[in-house]
């Protein structure tokens, strides 16, 4: 492919330039050069490489999944098609994460906090936090204010899944709930059991 | 007649190794032979095969195997005769037999495993008759630890029975003599129905077996009537028949049923039953490891003085050499033999450096760090810059000959090597454990950095190629490669130290592939110093 005909007199950054000029956008997506070397997806044994390795893992998914609006991550993945085949595996160069690799990963990320373990208690499935619980706090309370819902209960329902399309819709209810909890603590919105299943009012701050 | 009553049906069928028991071994066989039963032909068993073995003889019928076969043990064989055919009559042995058999008493013990009552070893089924009644561990006879079946028939001609505290009289029954109390040993009138002094009923008439204590010895049978010598002839239509009658003479010579009654029988200390029998085996097994080791031990020192010798015809042939070559130009088979005998490590410049020969420790350390500087220089490290350990220090005793360095002294040794070496040798250890001496082209930081600019210079690569590829020095490019595994283990300590990442085509590739780590593809360290150029976070 291209990356082989390019390196007998050249540097390798040099190398890399030139072939992210030629990668292709997914659906708009740029990938890192990095994304078609090879070793990229193969676990280091040097443990200070390894670190270097997770650390673009993780802001490659994360970058994704804020690009898609995706919110789960399983280890599965890595194995069967899904959302995540275009950053999990690279067919040109015909490699991809085997999903020892990907476990290891979800583990430093959620070492980080920028992940959990989601449903909780086990490692092969994680929920991402591309946007930190307390962002998505402040996103949900400007957008109950700006779509004048304030002061009137609503129910989860209306809040994933809106007539008119928001930065909160499909977001998963565990990462709902903790952005409640945040703004409760600050007062801005309040938990409210109903008939069938949980709603929540919310409220502008007193002055 | 007599073949009918000595002899035992068997399977032919069955090979006849299968039907051996397990401490018989088979001494010969002849095909085309007949039997005759006494003076007669036996029309049954004309023609077939005759197996001799260590306890038994064998006929195994050609025409109806499974019903016209059968076996005689060796035990009642009393003498046996040779008649070397004349004309049309082939040659005979003739077997002649005696002694009480009951046809049942074979099978009394033989059939199961069965459990000694003293030492709980589990006997198995597979020994002969005279085997199988005593303990195979301990040596206790099983008739006197356990015996289910007291009472039965009547003896077996070769029951090997040992003393078993009863004292045996060997006296055939008769009504005249005294009998033997069962439960003092007393010797009673034989009139006496109660011993005189226990009271025990005397058994009327007392089974042999607990009475007899020699054990070929032959009790009268009440009941034999018959006159003369019964006997059999095996006749050989086709040979053979002089190598039979040896392998026969052979076993009955042999009395293998017997010696396992001779052994426990012999004097007073019971040499094969009971703790000390144990003890003496396990002394004997002791002793024959001990003298079999020793006699190693002799061969290998033997070794030793030829390696001297060889040792001092290469230093001769060196002589001769320089000797024949000193006025004209050396000719090529010479060069070629002096080399090989520095490469092989035979030959070096002075006699080898011993301990008697300098006083201070530390500079017999020097001086051998001295002679070993130049035994790597003339042969064992001028074409490689890289060697592993055992292989010097199994080259520095083939050169040395005499007054071997042991591997202690060797590494205390080793580290004296940069003074005296030009270009300077020095240790390296891999995490493996491999220790090799190197020249500084091969030191880690040296190597890594060659390592890293050909990995840049040629993509990446496998170890493999690595090893065949890769220079010595990036200046001179002479013999490029050295050994796979030495190139694996330098490989491998430069991703330790970050030089290089790996790329495992084995585990990560779509089509294809291994398992984890089949193919392992080289790269520099392309992760140190990268800039995140992907998608900015909007």
């Amino acid at each position: 492919m291209a990356l082989s005909t390019h390196t007998t007199s050249t540097g390798w950054d040099s190398v890399l330039k030139a072939c992210n000029k030629v990668n292709e956008h997914i659906l708009g997506f740029l990938l890192p050069s990095i994304h078609s070397a090879p070793p990229f997806f193969t676990q280091q044994p040097n443990p200070a490489t390894e670190a270097i390795v997770i650390e673009q893992w993780t802001k490659l998914i994360l970058s994704y999944a804020r690009h898609r609006n995706l919110f789960y991550l399983r280890v599965e993945d890595a194995e069967t098609g899904g959302d995540w085949d275009e950053v999990l595996r690279n067919d040109r160069i015909n490699r991809r994460l085997p999903p020892a690799h990907l476990s290891s990963i979800l583990a430093g990320m959620v070492a980080k906090n920028v992940a959990s373990y989601e449903p909780a208690k086990q490692t092969r499935s994680v929920l991402l936090y591309w946007r930190l619980p307390e962002e998505w706090a402040e996103v949900l309370h400007q957008w109950a204010s700006t779509t004048g819902q304030m002061n009137t209960i609503m129910t989860f329902y209306e809040i994933t899944d809106p007539p008119v399309n928001s930065p909160l819709t499909n977001i998963p209810l565990p990462l709902l709930r903790k952005a409640i909890t945040i703004l409760a603590k600050s007062n801005r919105a309040q938990i409210i059991a109903i008939a069938d299943g949980e709603g929540v009012r919310f409220f502008t701050p007193a002055k | 007649m007599s073949l009918k009553r000595f002899s035992q049906a068997i399977d032919g069928t069955i090979p006849i190794q299968a039907l051996l028991y397990d401490d018989e071994d088979l001494l010969g066989s002849q095909d085309n032979v007949g039997i005759y039963d006494g003076q007669q032909k036996s029309p049954r068993h004309q023609s077939g095969t005759a197996y001799i073995t260590s306890h038994r003889l064998f006929y195994v019928d050609g025409p109806k195997p499974d019903s016209c076969s059968f076996s005689i043990d060796l035990s009642h064989v009393s003498r046996t005769d040779y008649y070397a055919g004349l004309f049309t009559s082939s040659p005979k042995v003739t077997v002649y037999l005696a002694g009480d058999v009951s046809s049942e008493s074979n099978d009394e013990h033989a059939p199961s495993i069965w459990e000694c009552q003293v030492c709980g070893n589990r006997n198995s089924p597979g020994f002969s008759p005279s085997a199988a009644r005593i303990c195979g561990l301990c040596g206790v006879p099983r008739d006197a630890s356990d015996d289910p079946e007291q009472g039965s028939s009547a003896t077996h001609l070769s029951s090997s029975l040992p003393a078993s505290g009863f004292a045996g009289s060997s006296v055939p029954r008769s009504s005249k003599d005294p009998v033997p109390c069962p439960a003092c040993t007393f010797l009673n009138h034989p009139s006496l129905r109660t011993c005189e002094l226990c009271e025990t009923d005397l058994p009327r008439r007392p089974s042999r077996r607990e009475l007899q204590s020699a054990p070929v010895s032959r009790p009268h049978s009440p009941d034999n009537d018959e006159e003369g010598d019964m006997l059999i002839k095996v006749s050989f239509r086709k040979g053979g028949d002089k190598a039979i009658y040896g392998a026969l003479k052979t076993s009955l010579n042999g009395k293998v049923w017997e010696s396992k009654a001779a052994i426990v029988d012999r004097g007073g200390g019971n040499r094969s039953v009971g703790i000390s029998g144990i003890l003496r085996t396990v002394e004997n097994s002791v002793q024959e490891r001990e003298t079999s080791m020793h006699d190693a031990l002799q061969d290998l020192e033997a070794l030793m003085v030829k390696a001297k010798d060889m040792v001092h015809l290469a230093a001769e042939l060196n002589d001769k050499l320089t000797a024949a070559s000193s006025t004209n130009d050396e000719p090529e088979e010479a060069t070629f033999i002096r080399s090989s005998l520095t490469q092989l490590g035979l030959h070096i410049d002075n006699a080898p450096v011993t301990q008697d020969m300098t006083k201070d420790e530390r500079r017999w350390h020097e001086e051998l760090a001295r002679e070993l500087a130049k035994v790597l220089q003339a042969g064992l490290m001028r074409d490689k810059g890289i060697v592993a350990l055992d292989e010097v220090w199994g080259g520095w005793n083939r050169a040395r000959g005499v007054a071997l360095i042991p591997p202690a002294t060797f590494l205390q040794v080793i580290p004296l090597l940069p003074q005296y070496t030009t270009p300077q040798v020095s240790t390296r250890k891999f995490a493996s454990g491999l220790t090799v001496l190197h020249t500084p082209p091969y030191s880690a930081s040296a190597f890594s950095a060659r390592l890293a600019g050909f990995l840049v210079m040629q993509g990446s690569r496998t170890t493999l190629e690595i090893a065949l590829e890769m220079e010595l020095d990036m200046e001179e490019s002479n013999e490029a490669g050295m050994s796979v595994s030495l190139c694996k283990e330098m490989v491998e300590d430069c991703e330790r130290e970050g030089g290089v990442c790996r790329d495992d085509v084995g585990q990560c590739s779509i089509v294809g592939g291994g398992g984890v780590g089949a193919e392992v593809r080289w790269w520099p360290n392309l992760f140190v110093g990268y800039v995140w150029d992907g998608e900015e976070d909007g």
